[in-house]
């Protein structure tokens, strides 16, 4: 056999977990101590131990909200579903929310999804690019006048999820006690940013309006336009007050990175709502 | 063939010893990263890579380079390990002979090859375009294995002789998995020891594994074993005193186990260096 041949038949054998596969075990010399079959399930069963190692070490609350039972089915369908293609196992649970929501077995388990979107976008965070957070006195760099113009850069762990209404605090207590909370199922959603804080990945969910302006803004809306847009879906004479409070979180969590006089062209950097 | 700098004694860096090492900057003379580890855009695996750097020499050993495949050469994966090899600075950088997987994907594990001259020319043939393309030598380690092929047509060690003569590379000569393999496949250690050349050697890895009864798994789990303290002993003899370390990579125990493996590293060396003053005086 030829060592394409050999290699496609070997991880063919690996992938549908063919310990016996008749093809691989022909290609093998006999052990002394065993069975061929022996030698060969060692690799069948340690793919299949490692990439579920992977997702459990990806997504634990959701691991806690399942059970062990559901969870290893929920694993098979991904490994069955999304076989490795990247060379880092970092990357390889990185489809497992959209798995979930394509298959016919998950796509109504909202909360479960809900949970799989949070942790996956804190593995990304924690390994995301790096960027100097920039301090609110920034800002008294530029003339009032000139604010309306400004563009935000953010840091590069930034995301926004949307996730059923309740998913943080069930995140949470699946987290700390290992135990889900009794939560009615809910057609809301809430918004999340998700990001890296120093080397931590850091969460909190936003109000509706303070997502409508953190979007915009990750968009690369000015800080003018962003102004308009909460003036016009919220009460006009609040709108300032509201907006300086955003900013004061933005800048104190670390978010902004960088202020760029932009108009109200795009910015060229920062990262896009995920 | 200029060789490559002795290190001494060192340990493959990992997560669970970070706080350690760096609050006690313990007795280990370099330290051997996973590059794939490091082959991410920030955080704090990057940072810290930094701190240690600051302290050690580091050594790059990566998992997923899959030398023996027959798919294309992953340009990507090998652009990103150039980028960290220019970030790192390691002293050099390793991988193993095995595929990882075909057709793009990755099974994210050390496949066996069969050790014929079709395997032999390819392997060869793929290490030379990833040492002009890193612009440097490399260093493969040969990997534990729980199947032997029946076309194979010489032996494991007949393979990296000429592997490494014609691609002019270097070896990491894995101890534990000399011995793992020899014991799955019933052939003798001390031989293939013997019969490595002695100086394409530059690194040497020491491990534990498991002992299922009728064969072994490299778990790297486990302290050394006796039989496995023995062949290193046979191994310095051989090669002398080139940079050896070991890895652990699960249920860690407390970090002075390791370094007590370490200290035994030195005082089988110590012993020999001494057995060899005598005998010369």
């Amino acid at each position: 056999m030829r060592l394409a041949e050999l290699q496609a038949a070997f991880q063919s054998a690996v992938l549908s977990g063919a310990a016996k596969d008749s093809t691989v075990l022909a290609s093998l010399s006999k052990p002394v101590r065993r069975e061929r079959a022996t030698g060969f399930a060692v690799y069948v069963k340690a793919y299949r131990l490692r990439v579920a190692e992977y997702l459990e070490e990806d997504f634990p609350a959701l691991k806690s909200l399942l059970g062990p039972k559901r969870f290893e089915e929920l694993v098979v369908e991904y490994v069955a579903a999304s076989p490795s293609r990247t060379r880092n196992a970092r990357f390889f649970s990185a489809r497992l929310p959209e798995v979930m929501e394509g298959s016919e077995k998950w796509r109504n388990e909202a909360q479960a999804i809900g949970v799989a979107r949070l942790e996956r976008a804190l593995t990304d965070a924690f390994d995301a690019a790096d960027g100097d957070s920039c301090r609110l006195e920034a800002l008294a760099a530029y003339a009032p006048q000139d604010w309306p113009r400004l563009v935000f850069a953010f840091h590069p762990s930034l995301r926004l999820i949307s996730a059923p209404t309740g998913t943080v605090e069930l995140y949470e207590a699946l987290s700390s006690e290992g135990a889900a909370p009794q939560l009615e199922p809910s057609d809301e959603e809430e918004a999340v940013a998700v990001w890296r804080s120093g080397f931590d990945p850091a969460y909190r969910t936003l109000s509706a309006d303070e997502f409508l302006a953190l979007n915009e803004a990750l968009a690369g809306k000015s800080f003018g336009g962003i102004c308009q847009l909460v003036a016009f879906q919220e009460d006009e004479a609040a709108a300032p007050e509201r907006l300086a409070q955003f900013l004061v979180n933005w800048f104190s969590e670390g978010l902004v990175v960088a202020l760029i006089e932009g108009g109200d062209e795009r910015a060229s950097v920062g990262p896009e709502a995920g | 063939m200029e060789p490559l700098p002795r290190l001494g004694y060192g340990l493959g860096l990992r997560p669970a010893y970070y706080e350690e090492i760096l609050a006690s900057r313990p007795p280990v003379d370099w330290l051997e990263i996973i590059s794939e580890n490091y082959m991410i855009d920030g955080g704090r695996p990057l940072a810290m890579l930094e701190r240690f750097r600051a302290d050690y020499p580091i050594v790059m050993h990566g998992v997923s380079m899959s030398i023996a495949s027959v798919d294309p050469l992953d340009m990507d994966y090998l652009s990103a390990l150039k980028r960290l090899i220019e970030r790192a600075q390691p002293a050099w950088v390793s991988d193993h002979l095995a595929w990882t997987g075909v057709h793009g994907i990755n099974l994210h594990d050390l496949l066996p090859i069969p050790l014929t001259r079709e395997a032999l020319d390819h392997v060869v043939d793929r290490i030379s375009r990833v040492q002009d393309f890193l612009g440097r030598r490399i260093l493969i380690e040969n990997a534990s294995t729980y199947v032997a092929f029946a076309q194979s047509e010489m032996t494991e060690w007949e393979f990296l002789d000429e592997m490494t003569r014609r691609a002019d590379c270097l070896l990491l000569l894995d101890v534990n998995n000399i011995f793992v393999s020899s014991f799955n496949h019933g052939f003798s250690a001390e031989a293939y020891i013997d019969a490595i050349p002695v100086e394409r050697v530059a690194q040497i890895h020491m491990a534990g594994h498991t002992d299922k009864g009728s064969y072994r798994i490299d778990t790297h789990d486990q302290p050394i074993c006796e039989p496995v303290w023995k062949l290193f002993e046979r191994a310095r003899r051989r090669f002398g005193s080139v940079a050896a370390m070991i890895e652990r990579d699960d249920n860690f125990p407390p970090f002075s186990e390791l370094l007590a493996e370490l200290q035994r590293m030195r005082e089988i060396d110590a012993a020999i260096s001494e057995t060899r003053e005598q005998t010369a005086a």
